[in-house]
């Protein structure tokens, strides 16, 4: 009996600093956060003290505000465009990569760099790149696949695209990375007795790799659909939300509020909308990250 | 014979085709790597020829000296190092006691713990941006160095945890308990015995913070007003407007702000590849 409440002291000491601290830094502003978009809370009520409770209103004009409505969509687009193009791509070089073959890992690990490398260079490197005068322009009219150099930053109709490709080469290697592991825990002997039985290369992958990689599968998509959807630094460096709202995302929305015009309450208001979408995805994270538990 | 021959032959043939393609296709995925090094490497009238050269013609270093020698920058590395590090110690001192915690103890509340972490990993930083300025303002810490540290270890903590857990939650228990016959109370069975054994992680634990605080570009910009105060992720923004279209530097500032981070992706890869799959995925 002692020794388990001398068990349970431990454990508390060991953990309750780190968790109060994630209380204290995430949880109070989380909460805090619903109580600012219920408020008329700007720079000025904030610092003469008059501040009020404006029930929804925050929510009213942010949903009505066509700007926020574009970025709603925009975040959408671009979150739907990069999880297509990441997973598809990042799912390819998995399967290439599980094969046994010189510089497999090496390669591998190398291709990883994208992913940690400083997101704020990533996305000078591909304005540069993405520039009229840019290699991008230069390689494709040189292949003769375009005549005149296309304005991928600063046009509205490109700018998306542009930042779609630049997120896509970040993520490509962490949805390989996650698919290939999930690969490598298939036994080999189910291929083996497929093969046996006479399955095909096609059969094989839609019959065995893809439903024992459900799991896999399902977990990369909701963790990239959570990573996508709060950008904020690639554009944010790359294009500002611009030209003319083409960009606009929530993050980028809410930071403009809140840090730009000084609206506190309108900026927590959208960031709360952000926070809903993500809230729903982690709840179906979480349900499946508990069933892999129960089947260990 | 013949047939072993003629099989060994197919599989390697096999593994070259496997490689050629590797290669050709990492060849564009790894080109804008290449391309901010050798661009960075131009002299100012090579950046701005109508035709692009692959390698450069005469390579120069000017662009680092003219970066190294520059007292906004240097100050904006020292600031990237504070902040980095500061984010460091903070996180690893909180993350590291406390997935050997919720490894090796039971107590009531442990599963709720875990889920929290769970989740305040997946929180956009945009969602707390708002509201933490406030509370730093009341508290005053807007303006120092500790706003960006102790925002950026929000995001290392979690992420630590659940890399750690699972390695330490492998330890076999036998280990303390040897630890303790030879003396140790539980803390310092902690400090003597578990964590040399699983230094491995606990580097990888370390990369990923300092990558975690070197990378933050968010926290700087909002919470510290003074240009003297913000790393190198803040500052490269306004060499955009310092330099005007003159990439070669810009890139040289983008290399030099990689620099740390590809240093410890060189050293550690392989955990660095580990540590990625297991923080994202497991409980």
């Amino acid at each position: 009996m002692n020794d388990r409440m001398r068990e349970k002291r431990m454990g508390y000491i060991f953990s309750v600093p780190a968790f109060a601290f994630m209380i204290a830094v995430i949880g109070f502003p989380v909460i805090y956060n619903w109580y600012i978009s219920f408020t008329n809370m700007t720079s000025r009520t904030f610092n003469s003290g008059t501040i009020s409770f404006s029930g929804i209103e925050n929510y009213i004009t942010v949903l009505t505000d066509p700007d926020f409505q574009t970025a709603f969509i925009n975040t959408l687009v671009y979150t739907v465009c990069c999880l297509i193009f990441q997973f598809s791509i990042g799912f390819a070089l998995a399967l290439l990569f599980n094969q046994k073959f010189r510089l497999a890992k090496p390669l591998r690990g190398f291709l990883v760099i994208s992913w940690i490398m400083p997101m704020t260079v990533v996305a000078l490197m591909f304005k540069y790149m993405f520039s009229d005068s840019g290699i991008i322009n230069y390689l494709l009219q040189q292949l003769h696949i375009i005549r005149e150099p296309i304005e991928w930053l600063t046009s509205t109709k490109m700018a998306m695209p542009s930042v779609i490709i630049t997120n896509s080469w970040v993520g490509i290697p962490f949805n390989m990375l996650l698919l290939a592991t999930g690969l490598s825990n298939i036994p080999a002997d189910v291929y083996e007795s497929a093969m046996i039985d006479g399955a095909n290369g096609i059969k094989r992958f839609f019959y065995i790799t893809l439903p024992l990689l459900k799991q896999s599968i399902l977990a990369v998509l909701v963790l990239g659909f959570v990573y996508t959807f709060k950008v904020f630094d690639l554009v944010y460096v790359m294009t500002g939300g611009g030209p003319i709202n083409a960009t606009e995302v929530l993050s980028t929305y809410s930071y403009r509020e809140s840090f730009q015009y000084f609206n506190f309450g309108t900026g927590a208001a959208s960031a709360n909308v952000l926070f809903v979408c993500l809230f729903l995805v982690g709840l179906i994270y979480v349900k499946l990250i508990g069933k892999e538990d129960e089947n260990e | 014979m013949n047939r072993l021959s003629r099989f060994m032959y197919k599989k390697k043939n096999r593994s070259a085709v496997y490689t050629i393609i590797a290669v050709l296709i990492a060849i564009p995925l790894l080109f804008p790597l290449y391309w901010v090094i050798i661009s960075s490497l131009k002299g100012d009238a090579e950046i701005f020829r109508k035709i692009p050269t692959f390698f450069p013609k005469k390579s120069v270093v000017e662009t680092y000296v003219s970066q190294l020698t520059n007292p906004d920058t240097l100050r904006a590395i020292k600031n990237s190092f504070i902040i980095a590090s500061g984010s460091t110690v903070l996180s690893m001192l909180l993350s590291v006691p406390c997935a050997y915690g919720l490894a090796r103890f039971r107590f009531r509340g442990k599963k709720v713990m875990i889920m929290t972490f769970l989740v305040t990993q997946m929180l956009p930083s945009s969602l707390i941006l708002t509201p933490l300025y406030l509370i730093f303002n009341k508290v005053h810490i807007l303006n120092t160095y500790l706003a960006p540290i102790i925002s950026t270890a929000t995001i290392s903590i979690p992420f630590v945890i659940l890399v750690l857990r699972p390695i330490f939650a492998s330890l076999p228990k036998e280990l303390e308990e040897a630890g303790r016959i030879d003396g140790c109370n539980r803390f310092t069975a902690f400090f003597h015995v578990i964590l040399p054994i699983s230094k491995n992680g606990t580097v990888t634990g370390l990369a990923f913070c300092f990558i975690y605080g070197w990378n933050d570009l968010m926290y700087s910009i909002t919470f510290n007003m003074k240009e003297t105060l913000r790393p190198m992720t803040a500052t490269i923004y306004n060499y955009m407007d310092l330099y005007g279209m003159k990439w070669n530097y810009i890139m040289a500032y983008g290399v030099l702000v990689s620099l740390p981070v590809l240093i410890l992706f060189i050293i550690l890869q392989k955990y660095i590849v580990e540590g990625l799959v297991s923080g994202s995925v497991k409980g």
